[in-house]
């Protein structure tokens, strides 16, 4: 201690002594909107002596000589070098840092500069995510990563993303790993996008191969914003609130039109019309039952945060509100999140830092039936007659007369649904490190991913009709319930690694290595009951029942498993020209047998630097790289017990006079001790080029991924019994080539930044198995519209080809024989096989539903303090199977469209007739109903004023900005039904619309202030 | 200083070799592995209910219930149902226009593998369990049984099907159909094997009845001879379960066919159904309703979907019959607690007649939140009457006209009808109207050559059997052929 204080004023007088033979220089440092800069390095140039502006962006600095230089700095600007020439104050404007070959980009388990990646890695910036006010991040990667497919699940508040890295890998799941702040997480819903630092997608194998066994369909790595320890304290504070509203609604039948068709739709068949529908001229309009569901929804967001930092220190605090309506059920469909978080690090001893990142978020979601042709209120909207009032005269709400079973009244639906998943979730991690020396050092991570989740359900009593017996059944309720169900997630990983940097002469090398062990729990309880006394929601309680004990039913169950990784990784480069990293990881996992537990995934990748040799001299390029990359990656995502059989109870049967529910357990699944890893190889070759001092960015890649080895559920004969067990069968491949250009540029004081990226991919099912092909996406439509095999891409949409409309009975005649009953004004569906009889061998793909081509592209010009941005992205190429008209109800409504049907020779060649009977089943899955899904969206919009800092600095504000902001104001598709952005429902679900829930166009305004 | 970083070093390292071999192994949590089941005399109850539970299989998923092969496809019912379009390969089954895609072809094929499965699991896997060895023999015959009854599913409804005596191993999966000349060997000797092993009914404890009993698996042996014209093994089958005493004809025929009439004295073979735990959606569920009810009720208030639909014909063969109203639902019949039988209360469909032996009242179902509850009716599957009836039928045919005779009018006399010859149009007649929409009569009308002359579209020699479900044949890879015609 007295050791110390010696030091301390030893030091003093030496700093005191220095002073009188110094020069002092102040100043302030600004961007290029003139707002003050805080926590800017100033550094007198070939000294050590440096300072950071303060919370007015000034600073003051003791340099040697007042004729010397000083280099002010700044993250993301680009550096200044300054002569005072015996200046003693001077402001100093950097502008921001436009060459994107020197951003420091995030891969895994470490960071590197741009110029230096060989691999393939798109990155998304704090900025670009903050250009679109967006719910969840991977909204802010949508069109802005080549090669990334993302795409709403539906346009419901809080629903998941379908996220597809370089195309559909394989059949059982297809999600990318998610990595945030180096926490292997499931999903990314819990995030606050405003907390977001940059996201990187590793996108090749060899990138990926570091996270190994579970990096087969790419990694998205999320970095959270933490406080500098450069920077003083700041204080942002971000809101914006906006307005929801449909953006188009369908031309359907209106209550005359309906009646018309229904009367001939009876007649054609040989059955009586509706008495009351014979005159459909008394009819107006009728009930527009989409009016009477969509509604204007609000959407509004807060967040509030403070970093900061000092000598050894950082710390974040960050607390965020979100809460969006939904333009169909407005709070029924209503998503909430709230987040906390906080970051801190501190360097306990020269040779020891510890750190924390702990994220707790609590989000609820109210949900209505989507995406499903039997109990979507849109569905019901659509096929709902016009003819039936909303409400009775009593005020009540009504039932229709002419449609059955699943089509109900919407409006009634929608308020009787109670429905709400609930999640708490904490994500948190906790680190130390050590230096060993400066070459050298170690680090221990230890994190949790606790996920604590309610789903409630109610179902209460209501019935439309008047007397007890006058609705149909969907339009009553006779008995209320209620159900909850509680899942509990608890992972935690635990990860220790070693770090190695050392420089020999012109040769640098970078070596990770360690282990990472991670365990996983879930636990599922819940319960359900009916006959509750109550009809309040409120009141929905298991117990609050009639009979709590009697009429209850409850279940529990809980899975486990457990995974351990060997990784390393090494880096080397060679005078910044060639460079080469190369990575080996060993995983095992628990949902494997005990010999085929293991597996290794190594890869390998180059780049050279052609610029940087001496033979080069084009001074118009400033980077010019080729990059090379082979790597095998992994997957295992897969039920947990696969290995083995395992005896399940609750096979029961009923014995006795009382019948008894008596207990019997069998293996409902035959066992596969041989499944193992599934794996993925893929090559990339790329180049990226960089001129005039990054003006122009141009970078491509094209790759081949293959998948071996599919982990897949392959259909077995039925006479074996039991399920199929998962197999490693199956191969894909995905290929493709993806394009991005960026310009920066400025004229006079205008800057602007355009850029945009494309790409292309193509699937194709190479082998399954022993050649079985696999149907899936099921509708009303009868059976399966989708059929994955050898030679299409998945999930292809297969089914009749149609030749137009029989015009004559001579034409039914000569034609292949389709159905006794056929006759003119029924589809003609095509004979390929030219056997003069249509059946299942005429059935041929009709569509692919994925997209050929995926892009994205933006532009932003700034001037003063005005900016304006926006952000268009589409897809190209891919067909929508359209399920939304429930044909299959004989009073349901139609689209407009079957105005234009065959009524008599020469009316039509692609509506048939109206008929309830149908013999011909004109509505069997065919190219009728496949339509182009392609589209173009303006997917953001935005305008901001940033006021001057001359003026903030008075009031100690260094940023305000306000913003108007517009989303999917614009969408270009030939696509009839509401929104052309198709969610997936699984892998072999793809483009089918059953009534899907469409995005909203959004209007907003908001304000961004920092202290 | 250095020793810290000595300590953590040694602890770092520790942490690197830290994956002792237990953290990889997981076993599941809920559920067994099979290698620990199959150890004591309640894990072989278990086993064997395991495979009584496929009996109840009836929407798995798609319908494949025993009154779509027996009723709808025979002149005694139409598909019915909300038009052409709902279920519309039903209703190409139905008229014999082949469709070898259909799911219920699939689903039927798919569930009575299950069964066999699960029923060849308990004899490969029970006789090495220690533990009371009637009871042990007690439940190998009840598999044998359970395996023979899908089995002869199989065989009466596709004919050319693989026989499977064994848990198949994947080297096995490639098993080639076999000829119902081989098939109906394998199930006589499972059925007698049975017979040997099992109780008669008034044996089992009143906890165990709705379990097989000598005399149910005396009567399918019989129902099998039949099928094959083996009248004098019939005739001596059956007459082993009148002889047996173990059954009576219930005094009032109505009875029989009500929630109360379940497992009356009657009964030989019956699928036990219970209201009180959902329906049986799906393959592998704990549910032990019945969708039959709720499919075969009428539509509107009635709640039904209005499938299965009698036929006048039908109604036609009654002539003044008493069992006609407790058949068919008549217009202005009182249905049950769910009100009067008009059509507008049916929501207008145009259907003149339901069937009354699937019908279950309303409150008689549990009150599930459910829009459509499950029924709780059991399947009645081999009454005595039938054995009565077979036992006449093979009489007939060996030439001893007077038990012929005896056992006709036995079932006659029940329901109060005079005395008949024991002639074969006679015996053809009871049949059809003593079981009347009980999924036997198109089964009947092709063992006994009558169905071309008697079903619309029905070419001899091809629509005896139903098609191989097409995607069984895709993934045999050229093992199964299809059956001809088709």
């Amino acid at each position: 201690m007295i050791l110390l204080k010696i030091t301390l004023i030893i030091l003093i007088v030496f700093t005191f002594d220095s002073v009188y033979s110094q020069h002092t220089i102040k100043g302030t440092v600004f961007d290029t909107e003139g707002i003050t800069l805080i926590g800017a390095n100033v550094l007198e140039k070939g000294t050590s002596t440096g300072t950071i502006t303060d919370i007015d962006g000034s600073f003051s600095l003791e340099v040697s000589d007042k004729n010397t230089s000083i280099i002010v700095s700044y993250i993301g600007m680009q550096e200044q070098e300054i002569s005072l020439n015996g200046l003693s104050e001077i402001q100093v404007t950097l502008s921001e840092n436009a060459n994107l070959m020197d951003e420091v980009v995030v891969v895994g388990y470490g960071t590197q500069k741009r110029s230096n990646i060989s691999g393939a890695v798109s990155t998304v910036s704090a900025e670009e995510i903050a250009s679109t006010p967006v719910l969840r991040i991977e909204q802010a990667i949508q069109g802005r990563t080549a090669g990334v497919q993302i795409t709403q699940n539906s346009g419901s508040p809080g629903s998941a993303l379908t996220v597809r890295v370089r195309g559909t890998g394989t059949i059982t799941n297809s999600d990318p790993l998610y990595v945030v702040d180096g926490v292997i997480v499931e999903g990314m819903d819990f995030l606050n996008p405003n907390d977001i630092e940059n996201i990187s997608v590793l996108k090749d194998a060899a990138s990926a191969a570091i996270y190994g066994a579970r990096a087969a369909n790419g990694v998205v790595l999320v970095t959270t914003k933490t406080g500098s320890k450069k920077q003083g304290g700041t204080i942002s504070y971000d809101t914006y609130y906006g307005n929801q509203a449909i953006s188009n609604k369908l031309d359907l039948l209106n209550a005359r039109e309906y009646a018309v068709i229904s009367n001939e739709s009876y007649i054609n068949s040989g059955s009586a019309p509706f008495v009351n529908l014979q005159d459909p001229s008394i009819f107006n309009e009728g009930t527009d039952w989409q009016e009477a569901i969509f509604q204007n929804a609000p959407i509004l967001s807060h967040n509030l945060s403070m970093n900061g930092g000092g000598e050894g220190f950082n710390v974040g605090l960050s607390g965020g509100y979100f809460l969006q309506d939904g333009v169909v059920g407005l709070d029924k469909a209503r998503f909430k999140r709230y987040t906390a978080r906080a970051v801190m690090s501190y360097d306990v001893k020269p040779w020891m830092k510890i750190g924390a990142n702990i994220g707790f978020t609590n989000f609820s979601r109210n949900t209505l039936p989507e995406n499903n042709e039997f109990t979507s209120p849109i569905i019901q909207a659509l096929n709902m007659d016009p003819l039936t009032p909303v409400t009775k005269p009593d005020g009540t709400y009504a039932y229709s007369d002419f449609v059955d079973t699943d089509i109900r009244n919407p409006v009634n639906a929608i308020e009787n649904t109670y429905n709400r998943y609930l999640a708490n979730r904490v994500v948190g991690s906790t680190y130390g490190e050590i230096k060993f020396s400066d070459k050298l050092k170690f680090r221990s991570t230890y994190s949790v991913d606790a996920t604590f989740a309610v789903a409630n359900g109610f179902n209460p009593l209501f019935d439309l009709g008047i007397g007890p017996n006058d609705a149909p059944t969907a339009e009553k309720n006779n008995v209320n319930s209620v159900s909850i169900g509680h899942n509990t997630w608890k992972n935690w990983q635990w990860e220790n690694l070693g770090f190695y940097n050392d420089t020999f002469g012109e040769h640098k090398i970078g070596i990770v290595f360690g282990t990472s062990a991670n365990y996983n729990r879930g636990e599922y309880s819940g319960g359900a009951n009916t006959n509750l006394p109550s009809n309040d929601p409120d009141d929905a309680y298991i117990s609050n029942t009639v009979d709590p004990i009697g009429s209850q039913s409850a279940y529990e169950s809980a899975d486990e498993y457990t995974f351990f990784s060997y990784i390393s990784k090494v880096n080397y480069d060679f005078k910044d020209r060639y460079l080469l990293t190369a990575s080996f990881r060993a995983d095992g996992s628990s949902k494997f047998g005990a010999n085929k537990r293991f597996g290794y995934f190594p890869s390998v990748s180059a780049g050279w630097v052609i610029n940087r040799e001496e033979f080069f001299n084009v001074s118009a390029i400033s980077l010019l790289k080729l990059r090379a990359s082979w790597g095998k990656n992994g997957n295992d995502r897969i039920g947990n017990y696969g290995f083995t059989s395992v005896v399940l109870n609750g096979q029961n049967y009923t014995f006795g006079p009382g019948q008894n529910i008596t207990n019997g357990a069998i293996a409902l699944t035959v066992a596969n001790p041989d499944l193992q890893w599934e794996t993925t190889i893929q090559s990339n070759l790329g180049v990226d080029v960089e001129l005039w001092d990054g003006k122009l960015y141009l970078s491509s890649d094209v790759y081949i991924k293959d998948t071996k080895d599919m982990l897949y559920n392959a259909p077995i004969p039925g006479i074996v019994g039991a399920s199929a067990p998962t197999r490693n069968i199956g191969e894909i491949r995905n290929s493709g080539i993806e394009f991005l250009a960026q310009h920066r540029g400025a004229i006079n004081e205008v800057g602007y930044e355009i850029g945009g990226n494309v790409s292309f991919l193509k699937n194709e099912v190479v082998f399954l198995g022993g050649g079985d092909p696999t149907f899936s996406g099921n509708t009303f439509v009868q059976g399966a519209v989708s059929k994955t095999d050898i030679g299409h891409p998945i999930a292809s949409f297969f089914g009749y080809e149609t030749d137009g409309i029989f015009q004559t009975a001579e034409e039914v005649a000569s034609a292949a024989f389709q159905n006794a009953n056929t006759s003119p004004g029924d589809v003609r569906f095509k004979d390929l096989n030219n056997d003069n009889v249509i059946n299942d061998e005429d059935k041929t793909y009709i569509g692919n539903p994925s997209p050929d081509m995926i892009y994205g592209f933006n532009g932003s010009v700034n001037y003063k303090g005005f900016d304006f941005s926006g952000f268009f992205q589409g897809v190209y190429g891919n067909e929508i199977f359209n399920a939304s008209v429930r044909y299959d109800k004989i009073g349901g409504n139609r689209p407009a469209s079957i105005l234009e049907r065959w009524t008599g020779p020469g009316t039509s060649n692609f509506e048939p007739k109206v008929s309830i009977s149908d013999p011909n089943n004109n509505n069997r899955v065919s190219d009728r109903f496949i339509e182009d899904g392609s589209y173009l969206r303006l997917k953001n919009i935005q305008l901001g004023y940033s006021l001057p800092a001359s003026l903030l600095n008075k009031v100690n504000v260094s940023k305000l900005r306000f913003y108007v902001s517009g989303q999917n104001l614009l969408t270009f598709t030939n696509y009839s039904g509401f929104d052309p952005e198709i969610g997936n429902r699984g892998s072999l679900e793809i483009g089918i619309d059953r009534g899907f829930y469409p995005s909203s166009r959004t209007v907003l305004a908001g304000l961004q202030l920092t202290l | 200083m250095k020793q810290v970083k000595y300590i953590s070093a040694v602890l770092i390292l520790f942490s690197f070799l830290s994956c002792s071999k237990g953290f990889l192994e997981k076993e599941p949590l809920v559920g067994e592995v099979e290698e620990g089941f199959y150890k004591n005399e309640d894990d072989a109850i278990a086993a064997i209910n395991a495979a009584y539970a496929t009996l109840q299989f009836e929407l798995t998923p798609a319908g494949h219930f025993r009154w779509f092969w027996g009723d709808i496809m025979s002149d005694d019912s139409e598909k019915g149902g909300e038009g052409d379009n709902d279920q519309f390969t039903l209703k190409q089954l139905e008229d014999f226009e082949g469709p070898t895609n259909t799911e219920y072809l699939q689903a039927e094929w798919e569930a009575n593998y299950e069964g066999i499965y699960r029923a060849n699991k308990v004899l490969e896997k029970v006789p090495g369990i220690e533990m009371d060895e009637q009871l042990k023999n007690r439940i190998l015959g009840e598999a044998k049984f359970i395996r023979a009854w899908f089995h002869y599913n199989l065989v009466v409804i596709f004919g050319n099907v693989p026989l499977v005596d064994r848990v198949l191993a994947p080297s096995e999966y490639a098993t080639p159909q076999s000829s119902p000349a081989e098939l109906w060997p394998f199930i006589e000797k499972d059925l007698q094997d049975a017979i040997n092993a099992l109780p008669v009914k008034s044996a089992y404890s009143a906890s165990d009845l709705g379990r097989i009993t000598k005399g149910a698996a005396g009567a399918l042996l019989t129902k099998s001879y039949l099928y094959q014209k083996k009248y004098a093994e019939a005739k001596s089958a059956a007459e082993a379960i009148v002889n047996s005493g173990e059954y009576a004809l219930e005094s009032d025929y109505g009875y029989i066919f009500t929630e109360a009439g379940e497992n009356s004295s009657g009964s030989i073979f019956e699928i036990q159904y219970m209201n009180a735990s959902g329906g049986n959606w799906g393959r592998n569920n704990a549910n032990e309703g019945t969708f039959s009810n709720i499919f075969q009720r009428a539509r509107g208030q009635f709640e039904g979907f209005g499938f299965n639909i009698p036929t006048q014909d039908l109604v036609d063969e009654f002539g003044d019959d008493p069992r006609l109203p407790f058949t068919v639902f008549r217009e202005g019949d009182q249905m049950g607690d769910r009100g009067i039988f008009t059509k507008d209360a049916t929501g207008g469909f145009p259907h003149n007649y339901y069937n009354r032996k699937a019908f279950n009242n309303k409150s008689e179902e549990a009150p599930f939140g459910d829009a459509a509850p499950n029924g709780g009716m059991n399947d009645r599957v081999i009454r005595y009457a039938d054995v009565l009836l077979m036992l006449a039928e093979s009489a007939f045919h060996t030439g001893d006209l007077e038990t012929a005779k005896t056992a006709l009018n036995q079932v006659r006399s029940r329901v109060g009808l005079e005395e008949v010859e024991a002639t074969l149009e006679n015996i053809y007649h009871e049949r059809r109207v003593e079981l009347g929409m009980e999924g036997h009569r198109f089964h009947d009308l092709v063992r006994t050559d009558r169905a071309e002359a008697e079903l619309d579209g029905f070419v001899k020699g091809v629509h005896e059997i139903f098609p191989i479900p097409e995607f069984e044949i895709t993934k045999s890879n050229g093992v199964y052929s299809q059956n001809p015609g088709y």
